[in-house]
C-alpha cells in the first residue's frame, strides 16, 4: 500500500455541505442565474428608473408570474429528467376552459376546473412516461397537439366571459407597490418549496432525476414518483394559465404558444440540469425575470425589439457556459497536475 | 448501540451453530447463459461465511438474488427455517436481509443523509434536513463513522466513502443476514478495519455476515466458513485456519478442460522497435501506469474487473482524456491524441461494447467496415465505396464472417460475426497498434477460434497487440506478457512463463 491509498479516507475532495440554504443554491446551480438577475436590474433601472412607479412595477409582475408559473411547471419536469413539449398547449386549454366556464360556473368552479384539466394533461403524460416507459420528449410532443386541438374545439378565437373583478384578484394591486399577482407567485412557490425540499416525497423527484435505478434499488417507486411530478407540474401550470387569463381579460387558444420555448429558456438560464436532479425555484423565478423582461429594456433603450431574441440567446449562453468553461479549466489542471 | 450492556454478552455456542440462510442447487439463468449453475452454501448465526471466485463465476448473482433485486430460475432458499424468495429490494430488508451492493447504489444528488433516511420513509410525509442530518449523525456515530458529514452530497464524495456510506446503510436496516457484495473493493486498509469491526459487532449479536470479495488476505481475516464458486457452482467449502491460499486460488481458477489454443507467434527479438510505449499515464481511475508493446508483440491487460483496464485502452485510443510523462507511437510523440488521430497513427480500437460503441447497427456490414477510412475514401467528392469491394470481400472471407453480403444491415448479424465486423475493420489497414476490449465476450466458440487466428495473423505480421480479457485462459495462451492491474496501477507484469492462471489470479488478489 503506497501512501496514496492510506489517505484516501481522508483526501476526499472538499465536502459541498447543503445544510444552509446558500449552499443548496449554488449546488442547484442558481447562484450564476442570481447574479445574472442583479447585473440585469441595475441596467435596466440605469436605462429606465421608471420601473419603481407603481404602474410599471404592477405591468412588469404581469408579465413575468405567468412565466414564472409555466417555467416552475417546466422545472418540475426537468428535475425528473424529463422535458415537457405539451407545455404550452396546456397553458392554452386551462386558459379557454377557464375563461369560458367562468360565464356558467361561479368563479370557485371555473377555478377548480381549470385546475383539474391541468392536472388531468398532466396525468396523461406522466403515466405514459412513467408506466408505458416511453421517452418524455415524445409523448409530450403528441400530446401538445391534442390539448391544443382541444383549446380550439372549446374557444377558436379570442374571448371568453371574463370580468374586471377577475383582473383585480390576479393582476392588481394589493396594497401600493404591491402587485397582486407577486403574491400569487410567492404563495405558489413557497408552496412548491415546501414540496420540494421538506417532503420525502419532494426529494424522491430530485432523485429520480439523478439516479433511476439507484432510487429504485432503494425500495422505492420512482414510476409513482414521476407521475406525481407531472401532474403537480399540471397544476402549476394551470396557475400560470389563470394569471395570463386575468391579466390579458381574454380567454385564448394560442395563448400559451410562446411559452414552450421560453419556459424551457428560462429553466436553462435558471442552472438546472436538463438530465435532471438539479434545480432551483428561486433561480427559475429570477431567470423568468430576466428573461421576460428583456423585450421592455429594449425597448425603453430604444432598440428593435427583434434583437430581444439575440440578447436573451446571449443571456442564457453567458450564464450557462462560463461556469461550464471555468469548471472545465480547473478539471484539466488538476488532471495535468496528477494526483495529490 | 455500540454501547449497549446486553451486546458485551458472548453468544452461546448454540447460537452459532443454527442455519440462518440455507441456498441449495441455485441456478439463474439469462437467455442461453448461466450465471449460476447449482450453487449450494449454508450461513449459519453469527457467523462470517465468503464466496470467492473468479470474475463471472457467480458471486454477484447470488448477491442479488438474496438481496432481492432478481429471482432464481429454480433452486431453493431457506431463511430463518422458511422459504426465502423476496421480489424487491424493500422486501428483503423488511424480511431482515440487507446487501451493500458492488454497484453503488447511492443517489448522486442525494446527500448521506437524505440517501440513508429516505429509503425507509417510503415516500411518505414531511422530511426535515436537520432532523435527518441528526438522525444520521446518530447512525454514523454508532457506526464509528466519524470524518463524513450528513449534509454532503454523496456526488461529491470519493469512491472509498460512498462505499462506506453503501454500507452504513445496509446495517442501519437492522439486517439478520447482512450481504457485502465487494464491499471492500475501493476501501482502503483503515477502511477494511472499519469494516471488519462492524462486521464483528454484527456477528457477535447474532448476525449472518456473507462477504463477497476477490481479497485473499481480507478472507483469511474474517471469514469463519467459505464456498468457493467456478462457473456458477459451488465447488469446494472450507473453514477458518483448513485452507491456504495457493489451494484456494487453484480452486477458483479451476482446471478445466483446457480449449485448443493456436500456437503463440515467437516472441519478437528485444531490438524490435517499440509501437508503444507510455510512461507514468494518468488519467481518471488511472495512476502512474507505465506500459510497452513491440511491433508483433501481444500483450494482455490483466486484473479484476474495474480496475482500470476499460480506462486504459480508452485513454490509449485519445477516447478519454489522459496524460503522460512520455507517450510515444512508433517513437514519436503522441500529443493531444484524439480518436481519428489515434487512427492516423496507425492505432485501432476494439471497443467494450460492439452495439453502443462499435457499431452502427442500422448501417451495412461494409458501411461499418469503412467506417474508420470514410475520410480518406471521399476526398471532396461522393463516395467510392465500390472501390473498396475486394477489401470488404477479403475481410468477410478471412474472419469468415457469416453475412448475407456487404449490404446486409449489420446488425441484422448474430453477436460473434457483429464482432467479426469491428475487428475486421483494422485488417490490412497498416496498424501498428491494435486496442481490443474483451474481444471474444458473448460469443460462440467457433467465432472465438476465429479472432484468435485473426488475432495471431496480426501480430505475425507485425502489429503490437494491447488487449483485456475477462476470460484468464486468453491472457494465458496468447499473451507474450501480461501487466495485472490493480485499483489502477500496474501491480505485476507477467512474462513467457510465468504467465500461468494462478499468477495472474495471485497478482490480482494480492497475493503475490
Amino acid at each position: 500500500m503506497s501512501a496514496t491509498t492510506t489517505a484516501t479516507i481522508t483526501a476526499t475532495p472538499p465536502p459541498g455541505r447543503l445544510a444552509s440554504g446558500f449552499k443548496r443554491l449554488r449546488y442547484d446551480g442558481a447562484l450564476a442565474p442570481i447574479l445574472a438577475f442583479v447585473i440585469f436590474f441595475a441596467v435596466y433601472l440605469a436605462i429606465n428608473p421608471g420601473l419603481l412607479t407603481r404602474f410599471q412595477l404592477q405591468s412588469a409582475a404581469n408579465l413575468i408570474v405567468p412565466l414564472a408559473l409555466i417555467a416552475l411547471g417546466q422545472l418540475l419536469i426537468v428535475l425528473t429528467g424529463g422535458i415537457d413539449i405539451s407545455i404550452g398547449a396546456i397553458t392554452g386549454l386551462c386558459n379557454v376552459v377557464f375563461a369560458t366556464q367562468i360565464a356558467g360556473l361561479s368563479t370557485p368552479g371555473a377555478l377548480i376546473l381549470c385546475v383539474a384539466t391541468g392536472i388531468v394533461c398532466g396525468a396523461i403524460n406522466g403515466s405514459l412516461v412513467a408506466y408505458a416507459n416511453l421517452p418524455a420528449i415524445a409523448v409530450t410532443l403528441a400530446t401538445a397537439f391534442i390539448y391544443a386541438a382541444l383549446a380550439r374545439l372549446i374557444l377558436d378565437r379570442p374571448g371568453g366571459a371574463l370580468t374586471d373583478g377577475i383582473y383585480k384578484v390576479t393582476s392588481g394591486e394589493l396594497l401600493p407597490f404591491v402587485p397582486v399577482s407577486l403574491v400569487w407567485l410567492t404563495l405558489i412557490a413557497v408552496g412548491l418549496w415546501m414540496f420540494l425540499q421538506r417532503t420525502a416525497f419532494g426529494r424522491q423527484v430530485y432523485g429520480v432525476g439523478s439516479g433511476r435505478a439507484a432510487v429504485q434499488s432503494a425500495g422505492l417507486k420512482p414510476r409513482l414518483t414521476i407521475l406525481v411530478t407531472f401532474m403537480v407540474s399540471g397544476a402549476v401550470v394551470s396557475f400560470g394559465a389563470i394569471m395570463l387569463a386575468g391579466s390579458t381579460l381574454t380567454g385564448d387558444p394560442r395563448s400559451g404558444d410562446s411559452y414552450l420555448l421560453s419556459s424551457i429558456a428560462v429553466v436553462a438560464l435558471s442552472g438546472a440540469a436538463f438530465i435532471g436532479g438539479r434545480g432551483s425555484i428561486l433561480g427559475t423565478i429570477l431567470s423568468a425575470a430576466v428573461l421576460g423582461m428583456v423585450g421592455s429594456l429594449l425597448f425603453f433603450a430604444g432598440i428593435n425589439s427583434y434583437w430581444q431574441y439575440v440578447i436573451s440567446a446571449l443571456i442564457i449562453l453567458a450564464v450557462v457556459v462560463i461556469p461550464r468553461l471555468i469548471q472545465f479549466g480547473i478539471r484539466q489542471s488538476a488532471l495535468r497536475r496528477g494526483p495529490a | 448501540m455500540k454501547n449497549d450492556p446486553l451486546r458485551s454478552v458472548a453468544p452461546d455456542a448454540a447460537l452459532r451453530s443454527e442455519p440462518l440462510l440455507v441456498a441449495s442447487d441455485l441456478t439463474k439463468q439469462y437467455g442461453a447463459v448461466h450465471a449460476l449453475d447449482g450453487a449450494s452454501f449454508t450461513c449459519l448465526k453469527g457467523e462470517v461465511l465468503a464466496l470467492v471466485g473468479e470474475n463471472g463465476a457467480g458471486k454477484s448473482t447470488v448477491s442479488r438474488i438474496l438481496a432481492g433485486a432478481t429471482g432464481v430460475s429454480s433452486g431453493t432458499i431457506t431463511f430463518e427455517g422458511e422459504p426465502f424468495a423476496a421480489t424487491s429490494i424493500s422486501e428483503a430488508r423488511r424480511r431482515g436481509v440487507a446487501c451493500a451492493f458492488q454497484e453503488l447504489a447511492l443517489v448522486p444528488d442525494w446527500t448521506i443523509s437524505e440517501n440513508l433516511i429516505l429509503p425507509d420513509r417510503r415516500g411518505r410525509g414531511m422530511f426535515s434536513q436537520n432532523k435527518a442530518r441528526d438522525e444520521s449523525d446518530r447512525i454514523l456515530s454508532a457506526l464509528d463513522v466519524t470524518h463524513l458529514n450528513p449534509s454532503t452530497v454523496v456526488g461529491d464524495l470519493g469512491l472509498a466513502d460512498r462505499q462506506m456510506v453503501e454500507i452504513v446503510r445496509a446495517i442501519s436496516a437492522n439486517p439478520r443476514l447482512l450481504i457485502l457484495d465487494e464491499a471492500s473493493s475501493a476501501l482502503n486498509p483503515i477502511g477494511v478495519e472499519w469494516l471488519f469491526a462492524r462486521i464483528r459487532d454484527l456477528t457477535a449479536d447474532g448476525v449472518g455476515v456473507i462477504y463477497v470479495s476477490h481479497r485473499l488476505g481480507e478472507i483469511s481475516e474474517i471469514a469463519d466458513r467459505g464456498t468457493v464458486l467456478r462457473d456458477g457452482a459451488s465447488v469446494a467449502d472450507f473453514t477458518r485456519g483448513s485452507w491456504s491460499e495457493d489451494d484456494l486460488v487453484s480452486q477458483m481458477a479451476g482446471r478445466t478442460a483446457r480449449r485448443h489454443f493456436p500456437e503463440k507467434p515467437p516472441v519478437p527479438k528485444a531490438d524490435e522497435k517499440l509501437a508503444l510505449e507510455v510512461k507514468g499515464l494518468r488519467a481518471e481511475g488511472l495512476s502512474s501506469i507505465d506500459l510497452t508493446a513491440r511491433h508483433g508483440e501481444i500483450v494482455g491487460i490483466g486484473g479484476l474487473q474495474g480496475q482500470g483496464q476499460t480506462e486504459l485502452l480508452r485513454c490509449l485510443y485519445g477516447a478519454a482524456p489522459a496524460v503522460a510523462d512520455l507517450w510515444q507511437i512508433d517513437g514519436k510523440p503522441a500529443r493531444h491524441l484524439t480518436p481519428p488521430r489515434a487512427v492516423r497513427r496507425g492505432v485501432g480500437f476494439v471497443p467494450e461494447d460492439r452495439k453502443t460503441e462499435g457499431l452502427a447497427l442500422t448501417l451495412s456490414v461494409g458501411e461499418n467496415l469503412l467506417a474508420p477510412w470514410l475520410k480518406s475514401l471521399s476526398p471532396g467528392g461522393p463516395l467510392q465505396l465500390r472501390s473498396e469491394g475486394s477489401w470488404i470481400d477479403g475481410v468477410l472471407n478471412k474472419l469468415s464472417v457469416r453475412t448475407r453480403g456487404a449490404n446486409e444491415p449489420v446488425g441484422d448479424l448474430s453477436g460473434g460475426n457483429q464482432q467479426k465486423i469491428v475487428f475486421g475493420r483494422w485488417i490490412d489497414r497498416d496498424r501498428s497498434i491494435l486496442l481490443l476490449h474483451d474481444p471474444t465476450r458473448g460469443i460462440d466458440v467457433r467465432a472465438k477460434q476465429e479472432l484468435y487466428q485473426a488475432m495471431l495473423e496480426l501480430a505475425e505480421s507485425g502489429v503490437a497487440i494491447v488487449w483485456f480479457s475477462t476470460e484468464l485462459e486468453e491472457l494465458v495462451n496468447l499473451c507474450h506478457r501480461v501487466a495485472v492491474l490493480d485499483r489502477g496501477r500496474v501491480a505485476r507484469v507477467l512474462e513467457g512463463s510465468e504467465i500461468t492462471p494462478d499468477a495472474i489470479v495471485g497478482a490480482a488478489v494480492g497475493t503475490a
